[in-house]
């Protein structure tokens, strides 16, 4: 089929960009102080926790998977790298080669569940989010985790946040202004352009998107379709354990919670991803433009004053307005590839 | 949940007993055969450091008077906590401490535990029930506090951000006394008002001052009336570099914040508090004197503390314990007391 640029194909591809860019104008002509190197960086920041989350999502999204576990393994990670630093008083090294291991095995056990068990993805990946929201508080008796907190045998914790660990979350790099771009947002880049190379350019990403739209023909094809599907977990829980140990050193310390904003936020922008170039299937270039949308309007909102709850209702309306880009505008030509 | 520590405290205060009562006036029945005296904590809002003290209070007197003590915890679910209630009925327990909730949810629940014979004391949720004690933290005379302290250190002309989440009971109260130190103070001009209870809060906050700051660099002072809010904004004050500008009052504490506003230059300049696990000793000695058929009063208020980065400085306070050592004011509140009641050991 020969592609013809009419004008509904060029508000497919581009309609999305074209809001995006649009929005930034409003927000700059609104508070000037919108388009200036710290507010890009602050917006960077603001989302580089909930991209990263959502690049990890999108690798499961790819094999027609789901991971509702990502915002407990991230919150996990938090718990886990202040209990090692603070109650076993280990130093950073130690505190991230574990949360990246717990998020390998969470993700290994996901992959296992459904691959194996046969569990279908959403209800394994939900008992592993209640399992992890439970098991995160289980050492600290519900207690989130600070220097100086009374341990269940009644002394007080001694160890403190390495410094080194703290620096993965507040740390800023000289880059046209001094101290400007911090550490995080490096890491959101990186793992972005990371996750895009690996699905749109390597041959393993190309299967995983074959697995994804149809398993089948991939395992008569002689795929390893169960392996990549273990794989897409794993690299979910690894990204989600990433995004706990930066939330982890920007709090400074243990903090309860329950991770499902962030895990909302991050499928969110993942889906909303579907909907950029016109892509109408997961894609990390999509799913960090959704992430960065989102972090750009709740950025300008809230320097225009806008309450919490507007920022919740517009979000959703960018997500059902996203959908309908993909789903029913670009459904044609989504099959037509597919 | 009856922890081993509780289990181990009440064994405890059974082989202190002989030697407690000779020095303190017996406790009237039913309190006098405390083991047998069962009683409910049911909860709403259980995550994070105040709701943590806040349980710890109430297990250490609960285990003071040796009564036997049960919590129940709804995670923010109003229709559960309402069944939890009925739970507790018909579990037969004596008395029951409703911890915050919502007035729907719980007035009616609140009517049946009365109806039932049940002695009933609620923490921060008005269940509009003139049998039922209301146990309070003064949240007015809180933000009162905080903001003579702002008004001391700041003048009365100030460019300010508010951070507050409408719809929450004590958070209503502090912008209360807000809004009326805003009417008394014209030159008090608030540019932002911002804030969520996405959790986890403090990152979410965070994330939203740093919009406001860059919105509004001319800010000088920050009004944080709940310390997760006052923990977001300071992080956005260090990454914005602006801690030398910009101070931040708030309300509560915990151990975690006592390290934040003890940081060199903290922005955190003074939050006031009432110390969560006295409050937690205050609602059970309510209930104690119901049960031992003695009247508390209606409206039980545990007055709060003002706590500086200077006191702590000063002081060299590092935690919980140690503003409870220096500062006794934070320790103990003398209300809901009689000459029987008997209190934890410090």
């Amino acid at each position: 089929m020969k592609p013809e640029t009419s004008l509904a194909d060029l508000a497919i591809r581009y309609g999305f960009l074209l809001l995006m860019a649009g929005l930034i104008v409003v927000f700059a002509i609104a508070r000037p102080a919108f388009v200036s190197p710290q507010s890009a960086v602050f917006i960077l920041q603001s989302v580089a926790i909930t991209g990263i989350l959502a690049l990890g999502v999108t690798a499961t999204l790819v094999v027609d998977g789901f991971d509702l576990s990502i915002g407990a393994v991230a919150t996990s990670a938090m718990m886990l790298s202040a209990y090692v630093m603070v109650v076993w008083e280990m130093g950073a090294v130690a505190a991230v080669v574990l949360c990246l291991a717990l998020g390998a095995a969470v993700g290994l056990i996901n992959g296992l569940l459904i691959v194996k068990m046969r569990v279908p993805d959403l209800l394994a990946t939900l008992g592993m989010m209640f399992l992890l929201v439970g098991l995160q508080r289980i050492p600290t008796e519900g207690n989130s985790i600070s220097t100086g907190m009374v341990l269940s045998d009644g002394r007080n914790a001694t160890g403190t946040f390495a410094p080194e660990f703290l620096m993965l979350g507040r740390y800023r790099i000289d880059f046209i202004l001094p101290d400007l771009v911090p550490l995080s947002v490096v890491f959101l880049l990186a793992i972005a352009v990371l996750v895009w190379v690996f699905l749109e350019k390597t041959r393993h990403g190309r299967v995983m998107y074959a697995i994804g739209s149809n398993a089948q023909a991939s395992a008569l094809a002689g795929i390893n379709v169960a392996g990549y599907r273990v794989l897409a977990y794993v690299i979910s829980g690894v990204m989600a354990s990433i995004g706990g140990i930066l939330l982890s050193a920007r709090l400074g310390r243990g903090d309860v919670a329950s991770g499902n904003n962030l895990l909302l936020d991050s499928v969110a922008a993942a889906l909303i991803g579907f909907a950029v170039l016109g892509a109408a299937k997961p894609n990390a270039f999509g799913t960090a433009v959704g992430a960065l949308f989102v972090g750009i309007l709740l950025q300008g909102l809230t320097m225009l004053n806008a309450p919490y709850y507007t920022q919740d209702f517009i979000k959703g309306a960018v997500l059902v307005v996203a959908l309908v880009f993909t789903f029913a505008l670009s459904g044609r030509t989504g099959r037509a590839r597919g | 949940m009856i922890s081993r520590r509780i289990f181990t405290a009440l064994i405890g205060s059974v082989a202190l007993l002989p030697s407690l009562g000779l020095a303190q006036e017996t406790a009237p029945a039913p309190l006098d055969n405390p083991g047998e005296v069962k009683i409910a904590l049911v909860r709403y809002l259980s995550t994070g450091d105040f709701f943590q003290a806040y349980l710890s209070g109430v297990e250490k007197q609960a285990a003071a008077l040796g009564v036997d003590l049960q919590v129940f915890d709804s995670r923010q679910d109003a229709a559960l906590q309402a069944d939890m209630v009925d739970q507790a009925i018909a579990l037969g327990v004596d008395g029951i401490i409703i911890q915050h909730g919502l007035t729907e949810s719980m007035k009616e629940a609140a009517q049946r535990a009365v109806d039932a014979g049940i002695k009933v004391v609620a923490f921060d949720v008005n269940v509009e029930n003139d049998m039922i004690p209301q146990v309070e933290q003064s949240d007015r005379d809180l933000a009162r506090l905080a903001l003579e302290q702002a008004l001391a250190d700041n003048g009365t002309e100030f460019v300010a951000g508010y951070v507050y989440v409408a719809g929450i009971a004590p958070l209503d109260r502090r912008d209360e006394t807000w809004k009326t130190v805003k009417a008394d103070n014209p030159g008090i001009n608030e540019v932002a008002m911002f804030g969520t209870l996405d959790n986890p809060i403090a990152n979410s906050v965070a994330n939203q001052a740093r919009a406001v700051l860059s919105a509004n660099p001319n800010i000088t002072v920050m009004f944080a009336p709940y310390d997760e809010f006052a923990k977001g904004v300071k992080i956005a004050v260090d990454e914005a570099g602006m801690s030398g500008q910009v101070s931040i009052y708030s309300a509560d504490i915990s151990t975690a914040d006592i390290a934040l506003m003890r940081e060199p230059g903290s922005s955190w300049k003074a939050t006031a508090a009432t110390n969560p696990a006295v409050v937690g000793e205050v609602s059970v000695r309510t209930l104690a004197m119901l049960l031992a058929g003695e009247d508390p009063g209606h409206n039980v208020i545990v007055p709060p503390t003002l706590i500086t980065q200077a006191m702590l400085n000063d002081l060299d306070i590092k935690t919980m314990e140690e503003l409870g050592v220096k500062l006794p004011a934070f320790a103990h509140a003398d209300v809901a007391m009689t000459p029987w009641m008997k209190l934890p050991q410090r």
